[in-house]
């Protein structure tokens, strides 16, 4: 594939970004959660910013009426945010539809249909009890085959199964929970904002075995939101725009059983392939990466599968301080979804802004060195994990 | 035979109830065990021991008192986890603990008027005791099955006679969830019990000295009774063992009973009471009958303590407070009737052009591996090996935690994903393990069944 610059894939590019405050935000409703989202990624813009301009908005928002989000359509966050009349559409594709969001703004935009695009990402988790939304998970799908299947389960197996073909250690885990913690206790929007020690991780209560409570991210309330368009309108708006260099979706059979192997995820190693070719670059390209570390152990497996160390080293990847600030491929920099939260349709746009951050050096102090100018945004879930979104960002030339 | 997983001491029932004493244990369903569970367990392994596939059974006849749908398709369960035929005949016989021996003298009549070659004759109970009632410390579980064929065969059906008289014993009201107890012991010992099995009893043409008796023994002194108005020694009774482990089984006590005996030659009278009937059926052994040996085994298993609360709790009789959250799907959906003989029948789909096996075959329409879209149906393997495994340990009810989710390479190539029986905490990648028949939740007041990991011949 051709490199940056080049090729359609790279005629979009982000002007603003912005997110609220994670965590339980019981003050806060779904359209008012989405409305703060919008006026943070509109305060971002450097010149300025007329809402008016934006002509298209792609919504992201992952659950419906299980967590109480009663018929939100393409119709709910226009209103909410004074923009009623313009396109609009909701995009649900599991743990990956902020990301997804994202990647259908920038081919709206690319395609030339669309001039300003929003992609937003509202989810509301906390309007039902934690016990009630963990329930509706357990009891929801096939009611044989998926009967049981909270979310921890997804990927405990994986942890197991790791544990067993490579000597991963709970330790080696729970050193993703002390970096991640560590990250989100410098980030003002992360949902948790202190540290922890590998001892609390281990002492922990369990929650799905392997997995403790301090393995797994919190239940949040989140939004956030993204601002995409030409490059060439981009200076518009701003001088220090950041551009989608490449993106890739894939997926994988559905149902647990059906995997192949339990030591890594096929669509976050097809989705990524399809990133790095379209933008031209590969893992050693990246300064930074916002990964999908629902669990510590899915961290594990997205540093093997994105091809940041080899198949069955990523705990002593970890461990070594690689994935730190300081160290070669920082990763999960804004507390990733251990410590800054997992609202599932905000999660990819939030992680896009964190990259947004990073590659404009507005990070404070999680910015790390840009050396290449490329970070990579990843998710990945659904039913049997099967889905996955990567994008990759790149800096104006 | 089919024995439940838990054992309940008698006496902390009574110090639950402010009551000294308690003698004993009784045998008592998990959560995820009722009398179909158990009626499987018997069911398999009596067609595997008789040297049989499960489509050379011409009728099923199922002896519960209370079947697990009070109205409803169970006969159907049963036959689909069994892998029968869709021509196979038979029936439920239910509504008293004298409903085993209906099934076993129906199956007989089928046999010998030719309508079936094969009979399965399944028998079980898991019945629900009120609480705090004198039945409750006596109330076990469990299940026995035989299979019966024209002609020769290790062991003969002799005869049969049967008493009946009008009058109140164990019963259950419409509509009530647990079943009372006799209103007044003594007058149903010297009015009903004792006339019935004596008039039975006696009638029945045998060897007195070498005959091996099974007889009815509801509340732990009632079995007694009855031997001694039969004249029978104590040791030959063949029941005592049977209703020791388990405690009384209901519809399933008179054949459960029987079992130990039926592993050596000499003639066996199997004694039911129940719903003011009383029924003696007398069997001659030529030989020890198969699977006699392991019915023994399994009666010798120690099964693990439950408390009295688990066990209410698995009885239904303590219920959390709150609402549970309903299954997405219900029971009546189109989703069961397309999708329940697959999984109660655990069949796969194997691709005609690769081979491999999908599971189950309705959400599969092309092959997981090539993409084919030809299939033909496929019994799965029950045994296999662990690939992966969980155990969720943060699930409120209606869910029971620790619940453990196992991925299985069975021995036929093919991979599924089930709950674990038990715990979980014996799990082990690479362990060997089997599929058993479980009941996976009440939903809106029907049963769910599918299969369960646990491992190899193991109790859980």
């Amino acid at each position: 594939m051709a490199a940056k610059g080049d090729g359609p894939w790279n005629r979009a590019a982000i002007v603003g970004a912005g997110l609220i405050k994670m965590g339980e935000l019981f003050d806060q409703g779904y359209e008012q959660m989405a409305k703060n989202a919008f006026d943070a990624a509109v305060a971002s813009v450097d010149n300025g910013f007329d809402p008016s301009l934006i002509d298209a908005a792609f919504v992201a928002t992952q659950r419906g009426t299980l967590w109480g989000q009663e018929g939100i359509a393409g119709n709910t966050v226009p209103s909410a945010l004074g923009l009623a009349g313009i396109a609009c559409t909701r995009i649900e594709n599991a743990c990956p539809t902020g990301s997804d969001a994202f990647r259908i703004a920038c081919m709206a935009v690319a395609s030339g249909v669309h001039d300003v695009v929003l992609a937003i990402g509202v989810e509301k988790m906390r309007d039902k009890s934690a016990e009630e939304g963990l329930l509706a998970r357990a009891a929801s799908g096939h009611p044989i085959l998926t009967r049981g299947e909270s979310a921890p389960v997804l990927f405990a197996p994986f942890a197991t199964r790791h544990m067993h073909e490579f000597g991963t250690t709970r330790e080696q885990l729970a050193a993703v929970a002390v970096k991640n913690h560590h990250n989100g206790a410098l980030d003002p929007y992360a949902h948790f904002q202190s540290e922890v020690t590998v001892e609390q991780v281990l002492a922990s209560p369990p929650v799905c075995h392997p997995l403790h409570l301090l393995d797994c991210c919190p239940q949040t309330d989140g939004a956030a939101a993204v601002i995409v368009c030409s490059p060439e309108r981009a200076a518009d708006f701003t001088d220090k725009p950041v551009l989608a260099a490449g993106f890739g979706v894939a997926t994988d059979h559905p149902y647990l059983h059906e995997k192949s192997s339990f030591v890594g995820l096929p669509a976050t190693v097809l989705a990524s392939q399809r990133a790095y070719a379209m933008a031209g670059v590969g893992p050693g390209d990246i300064d930074c990466a916002e990964v999908h570390d629902c669990f510590t152990i899915t961290e594990i497996l997205d540093i093997e599968d994105l091809g940041f160390c080899e198949k069955g080293e990523g705990g002593p990847f970890t461990v070594e301080g690689n994935t730190a600030l300081d160290g070669s491929i920082p990763v999960n920099t804004s507390g990733g979804l251990l410590a800054k939260g997992h609202p599932i349709g905000a999660t990819g746009l939030a992680q896009l802004t964190e990259c947004w951050w990073q590659l404009r050096e507005e990070a404070g102090e999680r910015q790390v060195a840009l050396r290449h100018g490329y970070a990579l945004q990843h998710n990945v879930g659904g039913r049997g994990s099967g889905v996955s979104v990567v994008n990759i960002l790149t800096r104006a030339a | 035979m089919g024995v439940p997983a838990w054992r309940l001491a008698s006496a902390e029932v009574a110090g639950a109830w402010g009551r000294q004493g308690g003698r004993g244990q009784v045998a008592v369903c998990g959560p995820d065990e009722d009398c179909l569970t158990l009626a499987w367990t018997a069911a398999d392994a009596a067609i595997a021991a008789a040297g049989l596939a499960p489509t050379d059974i011409g009728g099923l006849w199922w002896g519960t008192t209370r079947p697990p749908f009070a109205e409803g398709p169970s006969w159907s369960h049963l036959a689909s986890t069994l892998r029968l035929d869709d021509d196979t005949v038979g029936a439920v016989t239910a509504g008293s603990p004298h409903a085993g021996i209906e099934a076993l003298l129906s199956a007989w009549d089928a046999v010998a008027a030719g309508t079936v070659d094969v009979a399965l004759v399944v028998n079980s109970d898991a019945l629900v005791p009120g609480a705090g009632s004198g039945f409750e410390p006596a109330c076990g579980a469990g299940a026995a099955a035989v299979v019966l064929t024209q002609g020769e065969g290790p062991a003969l059906l002799t005869g049969r006679t049967s008493r009946w008289m009008a009058a109140l014993d164990r019963y259950r009201g419409d509509g009530e969830a647990e079943t009372r107890d006799h209103y007044d012991g003594r007058l149903v010992r010297d009015e009903v019990f004792l006339p019935l099995v004596r008039k039975s009893g006696r009638s029945t043409e045998f060897d007195q000295a070498a005959t091996r008796w099974s007889l009815p023994d509801p509340d732990g002194r009632l079995g007694a009774a009855a031997g001694r108005a039969l004249g029978v020694d104590t040791d030959r009774v063949a029941s005592t063992k049977p209703r020791q482990a388990l405690g009384e089984t209901g519809a399933a006590a008179a054949l459960l009973g029987s079992v130990v005996a039926l592993d050596s030659p000499g003639p066996v009278v199997l004694v039911a009471f129940g719903g003011g009937r009383a029924t003696a059926v007398t069997v001659d052994v030529d030989e020890a009958v198969p699977g006699s040996d392991v019915a023994r085994e399994a009666l010798a298993a120690p099964g693990t303590p439950a408390s009295y609360s688990a066990v209410l709790r698995s009885r239904g009789q303590l219920v959390p407070a709150g609402d549970s959250v309903e299954m997405a799907v219900p029971p009546g959906s189109a989703m069961f009737v397309r999708g329940n003989a697959e999984i109660l029948g655990l069949l796969g789909g194997r691709c005609v052009d690769c081979g491999t096996v999908a599971f189950p075959p309705s959400i599969h329409p092309a092959c997981l591996s090539c993409g084919g879209d030809k299939f033909d149906e496929v019994a799965l393997a029950r045994t296999g090996t662990v690939q992966t495994f969980v155990v969720n340990h943060a699930m409120p009810a209606p869910f029971v935690a620790p619940l453990p989710l196992v991925c299985v390479d069975l021995d036929d190539g093919s991979r599924v994903m089930f709950q674990g029986a038990g715990t979980g905490a014996d799990l082990e990648i690479g362990q060997p393990v089997e599929l058993v028949l479980r009941r996976y939740a009440v939903e809106r007041g029907v049963p769910i069944y599918g299969w369960k990991v646990r491992a190899r011949g193991g109790s859980s």
